[in-house]
């Protein structure tokens, strides 16, 4: 590998399309990167709070209490989001009605909103991370083929085809191909990881939404029995 | 409470994007770093597995060098501009034509001269209209040709100015011919001169002492006045186009004749220029041509060592330590002129068996297609026979 293969050098001697190819490329590694870092340490942040949150609800705090214990501009995220659309939701249907039924309807419903909502925040950016996955291989290749059919354009004109007239070229072609799997390679991995963390997340999501419309549940069944009584 | 609640708060902030970026580029600087990172236990010595490696020789003579520094000059005129040599060549056919022009005038002045001398010849030009007319009129043909082409070659003797280089050798050339073509022409205009004083006494003779008498009194009368006006009108006439021409070439002439006094006077001083000019054209067309001579004379490298390497046989006692250094000296046309051992391997069937693959693998008819300097530089190389992997 003498200094004339070295990879900024062939870089710098690959034709207008490679550069852009590459140029393209490099951007759409970037994204990515950006996407895997931000998404990760999003996820990683929304467990946390699910574990937090979790560990509050579970410790046998009063719903009530929970409820109005925030601070100002507070956005609840994750599953603290769901409990509070849905304990919004009931304590507005509570008085209105005394339909049990409507009031789990209507708490089921604001938790399919708010679990739909997280879902799209888990999500977000992630089909960027699949697009680079899938798209910069051929992006790549495509540049690969145009260096290539460069490189035998000029050969034509030249007198004798060795080994070293043509390597040069060849290996400027390959490096778009090179390029395309380092942006294609990380995206595709951490697309997988990420997607199967957010999956995760929001199974939790759900889950703690049953668990909680269970709860309502409970609690409506127990002021009906009283009523009834 | 609230204080976590505040905690919390701040905690589920969401994820910036101004850290990720950051992370995001240094990733990729690294990644960059990586691959300009060279590993020193990466590269072991290529064993190659070509086992002949040839090196070139740059033992050239100095003789070599000056030969080769004219080429070099040259080509590097050739490649300046292609019009250069098809003006020199315009040039040339038109200083050959000013020349012939020169020597018509000459020859027109001469027989003036004798005209004038021999009132009887002025008479023969009117008698001998058919011949003179026919000269004169092609003369006058050649003239306006010559009047054309001169105002042409002034200009682009003006364009040439660039070519300063390129002009003088082709002015020194030119002078050369025309000091060749002017013994040519001094002869040329003898045996004219001669067959035309011949004609003309013969057809004085012919044409007897009676005509002669009228017309040399007629004559003499035109000649007084022609001689009279000569200066300034017959003359000058005939002259102007003449003198115009004449005038253009003696300039050049004249400007060649400066140049080599100047040359003359500054013989040393020229030389060293020549030299300096050279060697800096030389550098200037390595440079410029440095890529495709790489590429050409790797490209030859690899054949003669491939066409060499496919006729060595190897002797059965040869050992894998085996070093010898043949010098291949290339005729022009690629035949192999000499085939010696420069460093024996101690061996002799190896140093014959080497000698023996080159002598087979010869003639290297690819030269021709080289640049001539390139052609020079592979005159003669060397190369190295090792037998490597081989056995």
């Amino acid at each position: 590998m003498n200094d004339s293969m070295s990879i900024p050098h062939l870089i710098m001697n690959a034709s207008l399309v490679v550069q852009l190819v590459l140029l393209l490329l490099l951007a759409a590694s970037i994204a990515s990167w950006v996407v895997i870092f931000q998404r990760s340490f999003a996820l990683a942040r929304a467990r946390k709070t699910q574990k937090a949150f979790d560990e509050r609800f579970w410790s046998g705090v009063d719903l009530n209490e929970l409820y109005r214990d925030v601070p100002e501009n507070y956005e609840a995220q994750g599953s603290e989001h769901v409990f509070r659309a849905g304990f919004r939701e009931f304590n507005r249907l509570m008085p209105k009605t005394r339909s049990s039924e409507a009031v789990l309807d209507g708490v089921q419903r604001s938790q399919r909103v708010a679990l739909s909502r997280e879902e799209d925040r888990l999500n977000a950016n992630l089909t960027l991370l699949a697009t680079v996955a899938s798209a910069s291989p051929y992006i790549g290749l495509f540049g690969t083929v145009w260096g290539i059919m460069g490189s035998f354009q000029s050969l034509s004109m030249a007198q004798q085809a060795t080994l070293s007239t043509v390597a040069p070229w060849i290996a400027e072609a390959l490096v778009a191909t090179a390029m395309g799997l380092f942006a294609a390679i990380p995206a595709v991995i951490f697309y997988n990881r990420l997607s199967a963390i957010a999956s995760r997340l929001l199974g939790e999501y759900e889950d703690f939404a049953e668990e909680f419309h269970s709860i309502l549940h409970r609690n409506l069944q127990g002021r009906g029995s009283n009523q009834a009584s | 409470m609230a204080t976590k609640g505040n905690r919390m708060a701040k905690r589920n902030r969401r994820v910036g994007y101004g850290l990720p970026v950051v992370l995001a580029i240094v990733v990729h600087v690294a990644a960059l770093l990586l691959t300009m990172l060279r590993l020193p236990e990466s590269e072991p010595t290529p064993s190659s597995s070509s086992v002949v490696q040839a090196t070139l020789v740059s033992d050239v003579t100095a003789t070599d060098q000056a030969q080769y520094a004219k080429e070099a000059r040259a080509r590097a005129a050739q490649r300046q501009a292609e019009e250069a040599a098809q003006q020199a060549a315009e040039q040339q056919s038109q200083e050959e034509a000013q020349q012939a022009a020169e020597q018509q005038a000459q020859e027109q002045a001469q027989q003036q001269e004798a005209e004038r001398q021999a009132a009887a010849e002025q008479a023969e030009a009117e008698s001998e209209r058919r011949q003179q007319a026919a000269k004169e009129a092609a003369a006058a043909r050649a003239e306006a040709e010559e009047q054309q082409k001169a105002a042409e070659s002034q200009r682009q003797a003006e364009a040439k100015k660039q070519q300063v280089a390129a002009e003088k050798r082709k002015a020194e050339e030119a002078e050369k011919k025309a000091e060749a073509e002017k013994q040519k022409a001094a002869a040329a205009e003898k045996q004219r001169q001669a067959e035309a004083e011949k004609k003309k006494a013969e057809a004085e003779k012919q044409k007897a002492a009676e005509a002669e008498k009228q017309r040399q009194a007629e004559a003499e009368k035109k000649k007084a006045e022609a001689e009279k006006r000569k200066a300034a009108e017959a003359e000058k006439k005939k002259a102007e186009a003449e003198k115009q021409k004449k005038a253009e070439a003696e300039k050049k002439r004249k400007a060649e004749e400066a140049e080599k006094k100047r040359q003359a006077e500054a013989a040393a001083k020229k030389a060293a220029a020549d030299a300096l000019s050279d060697s800096i054209s030389n550098e200037q067309e390595r440079i410029a041509n440095a890529e495709q001579s790489d590429q050409a004379s790797n490209s030859f490298i690899n054949l003669v060592k491939r066409a060499v390497e496919d006729r060595w046989h190897l002797p059965a006692n040869a050992d894998g330590g085996l070093v010898a250094q043949v010098r291949v000296r290339l005729g022009p046309s690629g035949e192999l002129l000499a085939a010696s051992v420069t460093r024996s391997s101690g061996n002799p069937s190896f140093d014959r068996s080497a000698t023996q693959a080159v002598e087979a693998a010869a003639p290297f008819r690819e030269l021709q297609q080289l640049d001539a300097g390139l052609q020079r530089r592979f005159r003669d190389f060397n190369l190295k026979f090792t037998p490597g992997d081989v056995q």
